[in-house]
């Protein structure tokens, strides 16, 4: 279409002449026009170390006692209840059975190993994890504020257990935008037997306009709704009808002068654009064996392993945020929901594909511009639960989370627990750090990022968040 | 003036400003044991002035030496004084810097607490000073004027030397109106007439029509449902579903009946409490309970249910006063004269409601109900003793269907219905039908028995059998079917409200009582008196409230002309924008009152206005001044809603149902919307009439709700949405062009245009007529028949027609009122 580059300086000039908007609606207009300038490359205030991010959320609440973070004490302290100083005032979910009696403290029946130079030590439920463990830190000292799974999971996407605030990756694309012209700039995968907790509150974009919202992807039928043309349909068809419809629009914009419909002419070349690259992305057919067989079998079938692999291609192809959900790691003990076949079952599907995307980003150059993120909503106690088979309770005075490339310094351990990995005692990062410190590496200063809503400035940080400048490479 | 001053806010040397880059600090490191509720060394950092004045240790600053300041001395520590604060997160070197740099500067007192008087909480900000009495000003064209609203525009664009746009052509005109008066497209029928109609109060008479129109309440009702947060699901991870739809029928009938606004409040805020209050009264108090439940394993129920008081009190707040209250509810209002007390005070009026679900029939009728109910029971109980279909086994059975053509259509009919979406009658209906089913195998079995003992055996059974169906078959059809409502009921015992330091439920504060706060006028209560909701609904309406009328007709105003007098509708604080004709937005203001509230007149004012019949062609030569069209030189072009998105495919397709109200329906939703919710829903969707609703008929899940409102802006309901917002996505695109209910409606537009004429040009004439309320310029009709001529591979005419629809449903001009 000739007439492109009179469309994109209209919507453009729409956007930076309304401004109401702000940065988003510049990094909007670029959505649609599929095209990034300066702005979105050099970042928003300085300049970023990573350009895109792999969100790996393992929904439920991973027991990091059982993963990373060993403790020889509790194996001493084994079946002896928890001195009262630890869980006086503290409130935890299902108060009513878990305060019947003193908890007892759980120990770990995994065996722990150290990996590469940096001598990390990873639980044997994650034997691949090793093979990059060097590219890898693994923080130990993760605290959250909320202990149920909805209010959590949406805490650690938004900074607030409410609904309707809006997620890290929508304030990512709302600040800096997409660099891709053919699919959505935040994208959300999901596996495990069901959907995450709290839903689409998930990657929700709150307040901030619904553009900016993840776009799941679906792992069976049409990757995004309503993508296909209609039954009978050809591609030729369907271009006649969009044809048209941009011929009559731009009647209509010359007859009122409105560049709203500039952005909506934009917006149905965009749509066309997604109706081929959606299919082409989720079409694995031109990877190579060696690749395939990097993650694993179960790349073939939709998994958290062939949503590892999407993951990549959509980072190449300019996606901005992407977002894994991989669920069932919320272990209490009872029935399959236990420390022992249940966390071997959902570490057998996330280990070897988790990996494997670190070594498959990493060979191909994109490590070091793609931040990776891995850790669920919150972790579990050092203490047992009273049910029939072994199971932790949620917790969220301290946890593990790997974080790999995108400026982050590799290797090793960050933060410290106490000797029953209870609290935090060296190198806390609450939430709001890891998000603060998320934006940093992506150019955006997490105090200026902000939004208008109800009167009042909204950050991805609420009032809090400090910038963990140990993390950086 | 303005430029001046962002000059010197821009000055390197500028003093910081108080509110932005000191107050933040000091709340996070000193104002958990410095402020109101617990003045540690009667001592508050919460403000400028208490910072200012000190505390026990005598004043806490020399203003311009911040060498000699007690709390510079403070927050560095020194042998004398311990280092503030002792426990948790200490200044940063940057932040003494800057509370140094302030003292030196004099330390000037934020905008924010200049308009304060200490003391005596009186503020000088415009929305909370009485509503003037405005007359309307002189113009330089009075016969431009319809009413005194144009009055007030064109005497504002006249002081700008700017001139108002012509009138829109008639075909303009009708879409619109009809479009904001009613969500839906006029009929080429009712097009041509109002067109032929040359007397001269034609525009009135189509107002007038358009107002007693049933489908005015479905129209502003769904507007105030997004402000009630309305959905018929109960949210959060599980999002069971919950029976609330009486509230919403009750809320489009108040309106199809004009109920009188400060009615209409006190009902849905204090229905329970009115005298002789009656079922539709209580249904009203359905407003506060459409908060979200959490019904998650393990929660804390208290924080949940404080989590709904705070979301009641926050949306009462921006609902009728326009404030953002909810900033006090973990510290005094930064910028607003609210204080963390006055917003428990507030908060007190919504903490002592119990939250029940109502049964909407007489004692008398409840109590035949429930004893029927006891005598089916028992028969049920013997039934189960020897009929092995349990209500588990038949909803097996029926996902166990082979073959749905050998059932009678009106079983088909309703099985085509999901299972939560049935009526009791429907489900009844089922479960009579497969156990007839069974009985008959069961004679079967009976007839063909080889053995006679096992043949009396089984016979004595099923005549059992029978027996008992029929009487539980009887007990079943003369059961009274009584529908429910969630409500809101004050406690006969109500709870005490504390205040909640720092916002957080564990950590509790002072007892406070119901109050109001101090910045606006008194409630006028009888001596010794607790206020309740009754009383605070009415001082809402007392005529001296300088807020409710205000904010209501702002709102009304943003529907019809895209944005408010006030663009922060939800903001009438110190923190929002101001009007931009404030004598206009006083003037409105009490004629709403003038009028007893009626806001059918306050709409009829508004679209019957010369500003609102004005062209939305853009003005370039206005681009510099007034790029955003904030003085209404002319209309505003605006997206349509989520939902009348849905309902103008439907008018233009012909396929409108229009009933009004009724249980939620569940049209065509794409495969795979709940592969990401935690507990997956049954979404079948409905065939026959129920199948084309209007959209806010859609059933709402608030986990997932369809995603055709989602992709155009529809609110979450999750809190209370003032303002929609309106993107522009390519989501958006693939939804017009693809989607299922889409195709359906192009189908049956293309019908349509294949029997209405044999003519091309009579075809698209009517294409637009029906779509867009005008006929097609030359160039649209090319562009047309072009996509016909392209369209040689499609064998039918109805196809190639087909393909045309399409275009028409895609249009930018279709989705928008122009």
């Amino acid at each position: 279409m000739n007439n492109d580059n009179l469309l994109l300086s209209s919507t453009r000039r729409h956007f930076f002449k309304n401004c109401t908007l702000g940065l988003g609606g510049i990094a909007l207009a670029e959505l649609l026009n599929g095209k990034s300038n300066a702005l979105t490359i050099g970042g928003l205030h300085h300049k970023p170390k990573a350009k895109n991010v792999i969100f790996l959320f393992m929904a439920g609440g991973p027991s990091q006692l059982d993963l990373f973070d060993e403790k020889p004490e509790l194996t001493r302290w084994h079946a002896k209840p928890i001195p009262q100083e630890f869980i006086k005032g503290k409130r935890f979910a299902f108060m009513d059975t878990f305060s019947k009696e003193t908890p007892k403290l759980l120990a770990s029946p995994r065996k722990f190993k150290k990996y590469g130079q940096s001598g990390a030590v990873i639980s044997d439920l994650f034997p691949h994890l090793g093979s990059v463990a060097d590219d890898i830190t693994i923080v130990r000292s993760v605290a959250t504020n909320v202990f149920n799974h909805a209010p959590a999971k949406v805490f650690m996407n938004t900074g607030s257990a409410q609904f309707g605030r809006p997620s890290i990756g929508s304030w990512v694309t709302y600040g800096i935008g997409s660099e891709s012209s053919s699919l959505p700039g935040f994208v959300v995968l999901q596996s495990g037997p069901r959907g995450p907790r709290g839903g689409s509150a998930c990657w929700s974009s709150g307040f901030l306009p619904t553009s900016f919202q993840g776009v799941p992807l679906r792992g069976a039928g049409e990757p995004i709704l309503n993508l296909s043309s209609p039954k009978g349909i050809n591609n030729e068809e369907q271009r006649n009808v969009l044809d048209a419809v941009r011929d009559l629009n731009s009647v209509r914009l010359l007859d009122t002068g409105d560049p709203e419909i500039a952005s909506r002419i934009a917006s149905y070349e965009m749509a066309h654009r997604m109706q081929s690259s959606a299919p082409e992305l989720i079409d694995l057919s031109r990877e190579d064996q060696r690749t395939l067989n990097l993650y694993g079998p179960a790349v073939s079938k939709p998994s958290f392993a062939r949503n590892c692999l999407l993951a990549r291609r959509l980072v190449e192809r300019g996606t901005r945020f992407v977002q894994l959900y991989h669920t069932d790691w919320d272990h209490h003990g009872g029935g399959d929901a236990n420390l022992e076949t249940g966390i071997e079952k959902v570490c057998n599907e996330v280990d070897q594909p988790a990996s494997a995307l670190i070594a498959d980003l990493k060979q191909r150059g994109l490590l070091e511009d793609t931040l990776v993120v891995w850790g669920g909503e919150f972790g579990r106690t050092p203490m047992s639960e009273l049910r029939e088979t072994t199971g932790r309770n949620h917790h969220i005075d301290a946890f593990t989370m790997w974080l790999a490339g995108g400026g982050i310094k590799a290797g090793g351990h960050f933060g410290k627990t106490d000797d029953f990995g209870f609290s935090p005692i060296e190198d806390r990062v609450h939430v709001h750090d890891l998000h603060a410190t998320m934006l940093h590496l992506l150019g955006i200063d997490h105090l200026k990022l902000v939004f208008k809503f109800q009167g009042r400035n909204f950050r991805l940080t609420d009032v809090h968040g400090e910038i963990v400048p140990k993390l950086l490479a | 003036m303005q430029a001046l001053a962002l000059l010197l806010a821009l000055n390197f040397n500028a003093a910081p400003d108080f509110d932005q880059e000191i107050k933040p600090f000091l709340i996070r490191s000193c104002v958990s044991c410095h402020n109101a509720e617990s003045k540690r060394g009667a001592y508050r950092l919460d403000s400028a002035r208490a910072l200012i004045k000190g505390g026990n240790s005598g004043p806490a600053i020399v203003s311009g030496k911040s060498s000699q300041s007690l709390i510079i001395q403070a927050v560095t520590g020194n042998e004398n004084i311990e280092q503030m604060p002792p426990k948790g997160q200490k200044l940063s070197k940057n932040e003494i810097e800057l509370l140094k740099k302030w003292i030196d500067s004099g330390a000037p007192l934020p905008a924010s607490e200049m308009a304060l008087v200490e003391g005596n909480k009186k503020t000088s900000h415009w929305s909370f000073l009485p509503v003037t009495n405005a007359t309307a000003p002189i113009v330089s064209d009075k016969s431009w004027c319809k009413n005194p609203i144009d009055n007030f525009i064109l005497n504002r664009l006249d002081k700008e030397k700017m001139s108002p746009s012509a009138m829109a052509d008639k075909p303009t005109l009708i879409r619109r109106v009809t479009l904001d008066l009613i969500g839906l497209l006029p009929t080429p029928l009712e097009v041509e007439n109002f067109i032929n109609d040359n007397s001269s109060g034609a525009y009135e008479k189509l107002v007038n029509r358009l107002l007693d129109s049933p489908h005015y309440g479905e129209r502003w009702g769904r507007l105030w449902l997004d402000q009630a947060r309305y959905a018929d699901s109960n949210g959060y991870s599980i999002d069971g579903p919950r029976l609330i739809w009486r509230y919403r029928d009750w809320v489009i009938n108040a309106l199809n009946t004009d109920m009188p606004f400060d009615r209409f409040s006190k009902l849905q805020l204090a229905g329970d409490l009115v005298s002789g209050s009656n079922f539709e009264d209580k249904i009203a108090t359905g407003f506060h309970r459409n908060t979200p439940v959490n019904q998650e394993g393990g929660i804390d129920k208290e924080q949940f249910r404080v989590e709904s008081v705070v979301d009641r009190v926050n949306t009462t707040g921006s609902v009728w006063l326009g404030l953002t209250v909810g900033c006090c509810q973990c510290h005094d209002h930064k910028f607003d004269a609210l204080s963390q007390r006055e917003y428990y005070q507030f908060f007190a009026f919504f903490n002592t409601v119990d939250e029940p679900s109502i049964e909407l029939a007489s004692q008398q009728e409840i109590k035949k109900r429930d004893s029927l109910k006891a005598s089916l029971k028992k028969l049920e109980a013997a039934q189960k003793q020897i009929d092995p279909l349990t209500p588990a086994k038949i909803a097996s059975l029926e996902l166990k269907i082979q073959s749905r053509e050998l059932l009678p259509p009106s079983i088909n009919e309703i099985l085509a219905i999901a299972i939560n979406g049935r009526t009791p009658r429907q489900e009844r209906q089922i479960d009579s039908y497969f156990r007839q089913m069974d009985r008959i195998q069961h004679l079967v079995g009976v007839v063909v028995a080889a053995n006679p003992i096992e043949a009396a055996l089984q016979g004595f059974i099923y005549e059992k059998r029978e027996k008992l169906e029929l009487m539980i078959t009887k007990a079943k059809e003369t059961m009274p079917e009584i529908e429910s409502s969630l409500v809101v009921q004050e406690m006969a015992k109500p709870r005490a409200t504390n205040i909640h330091l720092g916002g957080e439920f564990t950590r509790k504060g002072a007892v406070v009582e119901a109050g109001v706060p101090l910045v606006l006028p008194a409630m006028k209560l009888a001596n010794n008196v607790k206020p309740n909701r009754v009383d605070f609904s009415n001082w809402l309406f007392d005529p001296s409230n300088p807020l409710t009328s205000r904010v209501a007709v702002n709102r009304f105003w943003q529907v019809f002309f895209g944005v408010g007098i006030v663009e922060t509708e939800n903001d009438f604080g110190t923190q929002g924008t101001l009007p931009t004709h404030p004598e206009l937005l006083d003037w409105l203001a009490s004629e709403f009152i003038n009028q007893g509230w009626s806001m059918k007149s306050m709409h009829r004012l508004m679209v019957n206005s010369s500003t609102y019949m004005q062209g939305s062609r853009t003005r370039p030569e206005y681009d510099k001044i007034d790029a955003r069209n904030r003085l209404l030189y002319k209309q505003n072009r605006i997206r349509l809603d989520a939902e009348i998105v849905r309902d103008v495919g439907l008018c233009a397709s012909g396929l409108l149902y229009n009933r009004v109200g009724g249980p939620s329906v569940f049209p065509p939703q794409p495969e795979g919307v709940y592969s990401f919710t935690q507990v997956p829903k049954n979404w079948k969707s409905n065939i026959g009439l129920n199948r084309y609703r209007r959209g806010m008929y859609t059933y709402f899940w608030r986990s997932a709700p369809h995603p055709n409102l989602v992709v155009f802006d529809a609110p979450d309901a999750v809190s209370s949405c003032t303002k929609r917002n309106r993107s522009n996505t390519p989501l958006q695109a693939l939804t017009l062009l693809n989607d299922e209910s889409q195709v359906e409606f192009a189908r049956d537009l293309a019908n349509h245009l294949v029997a209405v004429s044999a003519s091309d040009t009579e075809r698209i004439n009517r294409a637009f007529l029906v779509c867009l309320a005008r006929l097609p310029k030359p160039t649209e009709v090319e562009v047309i028949k072009k996509l016909l001529n392209q369209n040689t591979v499609s064998k039918t005419e109805t196809s190639t027609w087909f393909q045309v629809a399409r275009a028409m449903l895609n249009l930018d001009e279709f989705i928008t009122r122009e």
